[in-house]
């Protein structure tokens, strides 16, 4: 019954085809990166040298690393999936259909969504192979045959995202009630403790601690272990603190907004600033790891340039230097993804207010320039702050390396910038959503 | 009283729905005109249209711009934009306030958009408010206010910037009666009350009735008008129109 019900849905009218295309496209890029990181993941484990370990751990970090932006498109893409459907969802249950039935409905929808994006993502994939192949680790190229995966692997990471795409529909729909009289978004007013704050204080100061006990000379293998409990250990904490801090910030951007779109901007922040967070909380982690992870490659750098050191010592700090970036490159790109598509969700969120507030003569102008401040915002506050609290807690290393390799501080600064740049394009990409609800109104 | 807006034979049509079939009207200074009629008979397209959110298919809506007539049919979309926000107020039937903002940021935000400074949009805010009887609420964000003061807050954002008319869609088509009738006192105060005009969709008698001037619309016509006479209220003469 639900799947003839949804399948009528799914043909009645075309909705906003930009509504369904957005996830798709975002849930196409998500696994063709997913499957080109595996593949390179895939490369290492093939290895059975000395070092080979390493490379397994780090490149098994960053696919996990990767799991997080995810996880949050799959939530986006379900809002969206739920508010595209706005007005049938609510008449389907004036019709009578219980919750239940209506949320079966939309996780089928945006788990149908999802597998289609993620075949697509699959050519994707394929596409970029022969690129990826190019990429030198142990100063040879990876090469395409190391790349391919097996099908059933390939089949795995599409079901995979299909369920990740399911389960976080089901948690994104507790966001949003969906009534006979319409389709809303659950109103909780956030509760953020100090507690946080406290914690969060707490293990950074043990990080910085144990950063200072570390002997830098205990070998490369160690130090790359111990850089990555730091790391995990302190994006936890970045989790727990990032709305808080960005609820506090906000407050004071209301409080001195002297513009509409400022105003509006630090207001819809501060509305939530639990979904402001997890709409850049990958940014905070890809960022918080390139300052971390690039002042650790700095620091290997310099000490594997130094005499004692093996070839494959050399070797391996080049290539943590290489994996870093790409992790970098893909986890920007998917938090663009995750985005765009919460944008195109909040337009139909908000529909007809934007529609009103045009009738009240607010230009469309400052409707983008709003919407887009609510991520932009944010996102700079959270890249900055996040690179800010790596450095803090590298600091011992970072001092040395500032010396060292000012050159590796400047390509972070400006990955992260461009990062930057590209969920900006993605927040650009979302204004026609906009332009054709107002439209549809005139 | 002399006219301020006027409209010649519009027609609308949306595919083959013909929305608005002819319509000619002139709004005066200082009248408050009710709009009634079936639903799907054109009162929100006669409303949008005056209001230059629409323009017509056909026919002429001009603006007197202080003496001098200016074709609203003719302006630009950024035109008409910043001749709603300077010189029109709206008021929609849900209010559609901004819930995240304050009651206060949601009416100064009504000045901010066309570049007024925040704290003088403010300050003007404050008095819209405490004219309205909402002294005292605007810090309160939307969520926090009942239905009546919502729409009052709706009231005070449409008349911040000293609108020469209001125009509302079924301001009270949410409420109850009683709170009914205090939004519509509220609204000809900051209407009718400063000299302004006041148009008004409406489907309720009562409401109507409060108004100088009732137009009966049917099928995108406007079919009958009623004049009340301010000198004798309760005496009122109708006119058909065809
Ligand atoms: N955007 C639109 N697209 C298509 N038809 C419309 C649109 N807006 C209004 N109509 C049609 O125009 C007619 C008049 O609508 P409207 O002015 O909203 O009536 P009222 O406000 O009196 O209920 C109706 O038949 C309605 O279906
Ligand atoms: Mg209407």
């Amino acid at each position: 019954m639900t799947l003839r019900v949804a399948w009528l849905l799914a043909r009645a009218g075309t909705g906003s085809r930009a509504a369904a295309v957005l996830p798709i496209v975002a849930f196409a890029v998500v696994t063709a990166l997913l499957l080109a990181v595996a593949g390179g993941a895939q490369a290492f484990w093939s290895w059975r040298d000395q070092t080979a370990g390493v490379y397994q751990v780090l490149s098994a970090i960053a696919l996990a690393l990767l799991v997080v932006p995810l996880l949050a498109l799959g939530g986006s893409a379900a809002r969206l999936s739920a508010r595209r459907r706005d007005d049938r969802l609510s008449t389907l249950r004036l019709l009578g259909a219980t919750p239940a039935t209506v949320a079966r409905l939309t996780v089928l929808e945006s788990t149908a969504l999802a597998l289609a994006g993620a075949v697509v993502g699959v050519i994707g994939y394929f596409a970029l192979v022969p690129a990826v192949a190019l990429i030198p680790f142990r100063a040879e190229a990876l090469g395409i045959p190391a790349l391919v995966l097996a099908p059933w692997a390939i089949a795995t990471a599409v079901a995979g995202v299909a369920a990740v795409a399911a389960v976080s529909a089901l948690i994104g729909l507790r966001q949003v009630v969906i009534s006979p009289l319409g389709v809303r978004t659950r109103q909780n007013a956030p509760r953020l403790r100090w507690v946080r704050v406290v914690v969060g204080a707490g293990v950074i100061a043990l990080a910085l601690a144990l950063t200072n006990i570390v002997q830098i000379d205990v070998g490369i293998t160690v130090i790359a272990i111990v850089l990555g409990c730091l790391f995990g250990g302190t994006l936890a904490v970045l989790n727990l603190v990032g709305p808080f801090v960005l609820r506090l910030l906000a407050g004071r951007q209301a409080r001195r907004a002297r513009t509409a779109a400022q105003l509006l901007g630090a207001r819809s922040v501060l509305e939530s600033p639990k979904a402001a967070w997890r709409q850049v909380s990958g940014v905070a982690m890809t960022s918080f790891m390139a300052v971390f992870a690039g002042t650790g490659v700095a620091v290997l750098n310099a000490i594997s340039g130094s005499e004692g050191a093996t070839a494959s010592d050399r070797a391996l700090v080049t290539d943590i230097g290489t994996g870093l970036t790409i992790t970098l490159v893909i986890s920007f790109l998917m938090v663009a993804c995750s985005a765009g598509v919460n944008q195109a969700a909040d337009v139909f969120d908000r529909g007809d207010l934007y529609v009103n507030l045009g009738y009240l003569g607010m230009p469309r102008r400052i409707m983008d320039a709003a919407r887009e401040r609510t991520v932009m915002w944010p996102l700079v506050v959270v890249a900055v702050g996040s690179a800010a609290i790596a450095a803090i807690v590298v600091l011992p290393l970072a001092g040395y390396s500032l010396i060292v390799a000012p050159l590796s501080l400047l390509t972070i600064a400006l990955s992260i910038a461009a990062g930057i740049g590209l969920v900006w394009v993605a927040m650009r990409l979302t204004r026609p959503v906009l332009t054709a609800r107002l439209a549809a109104a005139a | 009283m002399a006219s301020i807006l006027s409209a010649r034979d519009i027609r609308k049509t949306y595919g083959s729905t013909v929305a608005l079939d002819g319509v000619s009207l002139e709004i005066e200074a200082g009248e408050s005109l009710a709009l009634m009629g079936p639903s799907g008979s054109g009162k929100t397209t006669l409303l949008h249209l005056l209001a230059g959110i629409l323009t017509p298919d056909s026919g002429e809506v001009s603006w007197n711009e202080h003496g001098a007539w200016q074709r609203v049919d003719q302006m630009k979309e950024a035109r008409r934009s910043q001749l709603r926000r300077e010189s029109f107020g709206f008021v929609f039937q849900q209010g559609l306030l901004i819930p995240e903002l304050t009651a206060l940021e949601n009416v100064a935000l009504a000045l901010m958009i066309d570049g007024v400074s925040r704290p003088q949009s403010e300050q003007r805010a404050r008095q819209k408010l405490a004219a309205l009887g909402l002294e005292g609420l605007e810090d309160r964000r939307i969520g926090q206010l009942s239905g009546g003061q919502a729409q009052r807050v709706a009231i005070a954002r449409a008349q911040v910037a000293d609108a020469e008319i209001v125009f509302a869609d079924e301001p009270t088509g949410a409420l109850d009666s009683h709170t009914s009738e205090e939004v519509m006192t509220a609204l000809l105060g900051a209407t009718t009350g400063q000299g302004r005009s006041l148009v008004l969709v409406t489907h309720d008698e009562t409401v109507a009735a409060r108004c100088s001037r009732l137009l009966r619309m049917r099928d995108g016509r406007i079919v009958q008008q009623t004049r009340s006479i301010p000198e004798h209220p309760g005496i009122t003469y109708t006119e058909a129109r065809s």
